[in-house]
């Protein structure tokens, strides 16, 4: 068991690929936003990449082992410190019982990611014990951890030590601008020549009015192509209206003016186009950065992304570590 | 329209769009949910999971496993095998919902949204003068005068993306710009044609007019209707909003609260694709209640 002492500003269980199997009842896959260095905390401690562990939100939480075991730190340097020692993130570093992991804010990145050998063993929640905030269902007790909390961890044997190599981190930028790839579709064709011209040449702004639905981003405004004004009236009358679509997870969804990528506990259908998609290998940069920091996006194939996709797998695996 | 050839759109690395027409009607819906069932029954290699709705379904795969080409040809032949939906006879449940319009929560959302995000016309009196209709007692009246179709469940959990199934009661609205940021639990709204229960409290981009007080998920499952599953809805269900005054909203919400509710269905009828067409083409669709 580890007791919670202090919650962070939002610290919550997550497992990897999350809840599959329910979009078509309107269950989003919850899941860590970067699961890059989720994967590889969990690979640490000689866990399966996708074990459930905890993510933690601009605030880090602080932490008290009941028993001894093993755990690494990855993602955002939240200056994460056991029994008032500084500890490397990016290894597995062995915990003796009642020793306290104390984490502050997020020096770089956004989100820090702990796993424990063994992993947190909440209840399952269909399938997953991803937390979805918003219905208030699977993590502990639906939520993010709270102080006086004991949470479960299965018996686990880990080797401290070990590391990620250098190489197999992401990078987060030192000037806050993202360089991020996206698809075109489904439904690329309402937007005109110069409204594509306008997404891929402009900076986009992540507004603080974001969170694990939806990221909301400010920049300029869309301009469509005829199909988007020229259509049956059961689309709705605003040209990012359409008729009600499954949406894919990390689609650009055009609300009105505003465009809203659609993230881990994201809408699975709804009446707004969706001009572009966020393929998962990038997913991990949307995870690391905050409200205010700026996006340009990049436009690759179909090909290009799965490519990218399968790049990731590799790098979330035992090749990434030293010892 | 409905056509020739789906299309087959990409969604980044692992999502697939066969969208089947650009319009509103049962066959489509149809096409949507058969193709899903499909998959589901071939167990086609590589696909994670799909979501059906009006006009289209989604499809999730692993690239890994199966190429975006192949994927296309798979379910290109698929749909080569989906029969004629004039033949479909499915059963149906009918679910009569008790439905304040015009209530005092939702008008206190709009009012909200026109204060703090942006000015607009009340949803209510917007929809009916979009529409052609006199006034809100019209609209009223159009929008209960109609049983509605569950096309699929989406957007939240639970949530019913419906059609209105009588076209005399079709109603079309925009969709927030830009979307709500809260919607009262329980909402009815509706975004095109497309009318929908708010299962919980959530964002939302329909025009908003009515709120029911029985629970549409429940993820305590209190109610039998529940036993199976914390969504109350499945497609092919029918939906029928029954107008009443903030009194039996108040009765129906203490039932639910005190768990002795009785959801108001009907079990025993089969909806017949070519009975509806048939009942369609004897109608005069010019005509508005």
């Amino acid at each position: 068991m580890i007791e919670v002492i202090k919650e962070g500003l939002e610290t919550s269980v997550q497992d990897w690929p999350g809840r599959l199997g329910y979009w078509n009842q309107g269950f989003p896959p919850s899941g860590p936003m970067d699961s890059w260095s989720f994967r590889l905390a969990n690979v640490l401690v000689g866990n399966d990449p996708g074990a459930a562990g905890l993510e933690c939100q601009y605030i880090g939480p602080t932490l008290k082992f009941q028993r001894a075991g093993m755990i690494a730190v990855t993602g955002a340097d939240m200056q994460a410190k056991l029994d008032g020692e500084a500890i490397q993130m990016w290894q597995s570093v062995a915990v003796a019982a009642g020793q306290t992991l104390e984490m502050s804010f997020a020096k770089t990145g956004a989100r820090a990611y702990i796993a424990v050998a063994g992993g947190i063993a909440t209840e399952p929640w269909l399938g997953s014990r991803s937390t979805f905030h918003k219905a208030g269902v699977g993590g502990m007790e639906g939520h993010a951890i709270k102080p006086g909390q004991l949470v479960p961890v299965s018996v686990g044997e880990g080797v401290a030590g070990r590391k990620v190599r250098d190489d197999a981190r992401p990078e987060f930028p030192s000037d806050k601008q993202w360089s991020i790839e996206v698809v075109r579709g489904p439904n690329d064709d309402w937007i005109d020549d110069a409204g594509h011209e306008r997404f891929l040449g402009s900076d986009w702004k992540l507004s603080s009015k974001s969170d694990r639905t939806g990221f909301r981003l400010d920049g300029p405004d869309w301009s469509f192509a005829e199909k988007a004004t020229d259509k049956a009236p059961e689309h709705g009358s605003e040209p990012s209206n359409i008729i009600d679509q499954g949406y894919p997870c990390g689609a650009i969804n055009l609300a009105g003016q505003t465009p809203i990528i659609l993230v881990n506990d994201g809408p699975s259908m709804g009446g707004f186009i969706n001009p572009y998609t966020v393929p998962r290998s990038a997913f991990w940069k949307l995870g690391q950065s905050k409200p205010g920091e700026i996006y340009r996006f990049k436009a690759v194939s179909v090909e290009e992304a799965q490519a990218l996709a399968h790049d990731l797998r590799e790098i979330c695996s035992e090749q990434s570590i030293s010892t | 329209m409905i056509y020739d050839q789906p299309k087959f759109l990409p969604g980044g690395d692992r999502y697939m769009l066969v969208e089947f027409g650009n319009e509103m009607n049962l066959e489509l819906n149809f096409m949507g949910q058969s193709l899903a069932q499909a998959v589901a029954d071939n167990d086609v290699k590589g696909v994670i999971e799909t979501a059906p709705c009006f006009a289209s379904t989604l499809i999730h795969y692993e690239p890994e496993d199966i190429s975006f080409k192949d994927l296309q040809s798979e379910m290109a032949s698929l749909i080569g095998t989906l029969g004629p939906s004039e033949d479909i006879e499915l059963d149906s449940r009918l679910f009569y919902f008790p439905t304040v319009y015009c209530d005092p929560w939702t008008k206190e959302a709009v009012d909200d949204y026109r204060a703090k995000i942006a000015e607009k016309e009340p949803d209510p009196e917007f929809v009916a003068r979009l529409n052609g209709l006199s006034d809100v007692d019209q609209f009223v009246r159009v929008h209960s005068g109609t049983e509605y179709w569950v096309a699929s469940l989406g957007f939240w959990p639970g949530l019913p993306f419906m059609m209105a199934l009588d076209p005399r009661c079709m109603l079309t609205a925009p969709k927030y710009n830009p979307p709500r940021t809260w919607t009262p639990q329980g909402t009815v709204g509706m975004g095109g044609a497309s009318t929908c229960i708010y299962p919980v409290a959530t964002p939302g981009g329909y025009q908003m007019f009515g709120r029911t007080p029985v629970p549409i998920w429940d993820t305590q499952k209190r109610f039998p209707q529940f036993e199976n599953s914390i969504c109350l809805f499945q497609p092919g269900d029918r939906v029928k909003f029954v107008p009443c005054e903030l009194d039996v909203y108040e009765l129906v919400e203490a039932q639910v609260a005190d768990g002795s509710y009785q959801y108001n269905v009907v079990e025993y009828q089969k909806f017949s694709v070519r009975n509806y067409k048939a009942w369609v083409e004897s109608l005069d669709t010019s005509a508005r209640f």
